[in-house]
């Protein structure tokens, strides 16, 4: 009897199905077992792609504690009016039923390296012979004095999906004309760079349009510089007169605390008090369960090899994502997708001998600014010198057309429905 | 020959650029090569072929439109960023492959 690949992959599982679990490896041919930790831009890609491409021949499980997943990237347009929370938010029902990949809802809480297994907060034992870590970042809540895990519910970070978003949105919303609201930026590397300022510029656009165009937002930023900086100062210029203000390290002298019962900020040259909002983006580091598996330092991120997505300390584990050291690739969704795509190419190399091909990798950072009004950065980037590395990058510049920026508008709404398709579809 | 960012539309514009190219016979395209490659357009262009906002689908294209099209991003006729700097480095064999993998799919009905 002749069997080609695909029906022994279907022999096999049906002969699971009716076994039920704890059957016996059988025909010899047990599928080769990923799982993936993590249903965000890296994970879902990655467990999308390793399912549809090995077309059954991997058995894939997706770890995830969320029920649904809000994207982070879109969610200043929520904060800005532009979209509602709904559209921001998606489901993985159909990576389950169309892909057949095993969504299991919980949380990984460790990681046993040496059994290559993952224990679940259910107490169950995922063994694995790939395992992907795509657990996005963790917040370090003692980065900004006074600051705390509890201090969150009032001085709202929203670096996380899902309450927080919906927090800074009340927040944004009882904002009084003549109000002040201090964004408190984070240091490098952190979760989308520009996000703190499109964040700025979406709050300046709901202020304005409510009649409060006399509110003022002060960015005390860690950093010297920022992401799209040129084009964003020029921007706030032309579109907001003076609501938003960015105040660098040497002019503000470093963030000495806030209280958040006062709504009080201390920094080296000032004191802002009574502010009608305080938005703390803190520093961040990898997730937890990377940090605790050991595959980034304490505080830290992950090191990758750059031409697969492997994980520095365990060839059998993959990074992807904003828990990832990648080089000259930003922490977006879109390197997270990018970055999947390798990793799911590598894996289905090792455990199927599918095909290979040299890494290439890309990104895309769009940002709205006001209506129709969107700017743009990115890159192409290849394994080089060790590391991720830039070949082409492109910057919005100051004065570009009104036409273009529209234009850009535009691909940034086509480019959010097409990631989620490459994620979730 | 002329580019602009409004018109003509993706698909006038292709079969003009298709019609100057009378390129090589595209068959040779590695459709596999092209496949994963795609997995660097598929994050905007949505493979299923729906188009949404301003990213135009590029499912079921004759190969030689769509080479002839990358090809003018490729030597900035065409004048947006992202496709330019997507079009740089690719070699021509990566641009036919993808050309046959993108002819290969079916555009939605």
């Amino acid at each position: 009897m002749h069997l080609d690949r695909r029906s022994l992959i279907l022999t096999g599982l049906s002969v699971s199905a009716t076994l039920g679990l704890g059957a016996p490896a059988v025909l010899g041919q047990a599928r080769p077992r990923v799982v993936v930790i993590g249903g965000g831009a890296g994970g879902a890609t990655a467990a999308r792609y390793l399912a549809k491409d090995s077309q059954g021949a991997i058995a894939v499980t997706l770890v995830e504690e969320n029920e649904t997943y809000q994207t982070c990237f879109h969610s200043n347009l929520y904060l800005g009016g532009f979209k509602s929370y709904d559209e921001i938010v998606h489901r993985y029902d159909a990576l389950a039923k169309t892909h057949g990949i095993a969504v299991v809802r919980a949380r990984a809480t460790q990681i046993d390296r040496d059994k290559k297994e993952v224990v679940l907060s259910t107490g169950q034992r995922l063994p694995y012979d790939r395992l992907v870590v795509s657990p996005g970042i963790d917040l370090k809540y003692d980065s900004v004095p006074g600051w705390s895990k509890e201090a969150e519910e009032t001085m709202p970070h929203g670096w996380k999906p899902g309450r927080q978003t919906q927090l800074i949105k009340q927040r944004l919303d009882a904002v009084p004309n003549g109000g002040l609201i201090v964004m408190i930026a984070p240091p490098n590397p952190f979760r989308c760079p520009p996000g703190p300022y499109e964040r700025a510029s979406m709050f300046a656009h709901a202020l304005k349009k409510a009649g409060k165009a006399d509110a003022k937002i002060i960015i005390l930023d860690p950093k010297e510089a920022f992401s799209k900086q040129g084009v964003f100062q020029a921007d706030w210029e032309k579109r907001y007169g003076g609501m938003i203000e960015w105040l660098g390290p040497k002019v503000h002298d470093g963030i000495k605390s806030v209280d958040p019962k006062t709504n009080t900020v201390v920094t080296g040259f000032e004191t802002y008090k009574d502010c009608a909002f305080v938005n703390v983006i803190p520093a961040q580091m990898a997730g937890e369960i990377a940090r605790s598996a050991g595959l980034a330092p304490a505080g830290g991120y992950c090191a990758i090899d750059p031409a697969t997505m492997k994980s520095a300390v365990d060839p059998h584990i993959f990074v992807l994502g904003d828990a990832c050291i990648a080089g000259d690739m930003p922490k977006s969704a879109f390197s997270a997708n990018s970055q999947a795509k390798v990793a799911a190419m590598t894996i289905r190399g090792e455990v199927t001998g599918a095909r290979t091909f040299p890494a290439r990798y890309v990104n895309t950072c769009w940002s709205l600014v006001d209506t129709d009004d969107t700017i743009k950065v990115g890159g192409r980037y290849e394994p080089k010198d060790g590391k991720i590395t830039a070949t082409e990058t492109f910057v919005s510049q100051p004065g570009e057309s009104d036409a273009l920026r529209k234009e850009n508008q535009a691909e940034n709404l086509g480019w959010y429905a097409a990631i989620t398709a490459d994620m979730f579809g | 020959m002329r580019s602009s960012r409004q018109s003509p539309g993706w698909f006038s514009f292709v079969a003009f650029a298709a019609s100057l190219s009378g390129g090589p016979a595209l068959a040779s395209g590695d459709v596999a090569l092209g496949e994963y490659l795609s997995s660097e357009c598929s994050a905007c262009h949505q493979t299923s072929g729906r188009q949404v906002g301003g990213i135009p689908a590029i499912v079921g294209h004759p190969a030689d439109q769509f080479a002839a099209l990358m090809n003018a991003y490729r030597t900035k006729q065409r004048d947006n960023v992202v496709m330019q700097t997507i079009a740089a480095r690719l070699t021509e064999e990566e641009l036919l492959a993808l050309a046959a993998y993108y002819e290969s799919l079916k555009p939605p009905g």
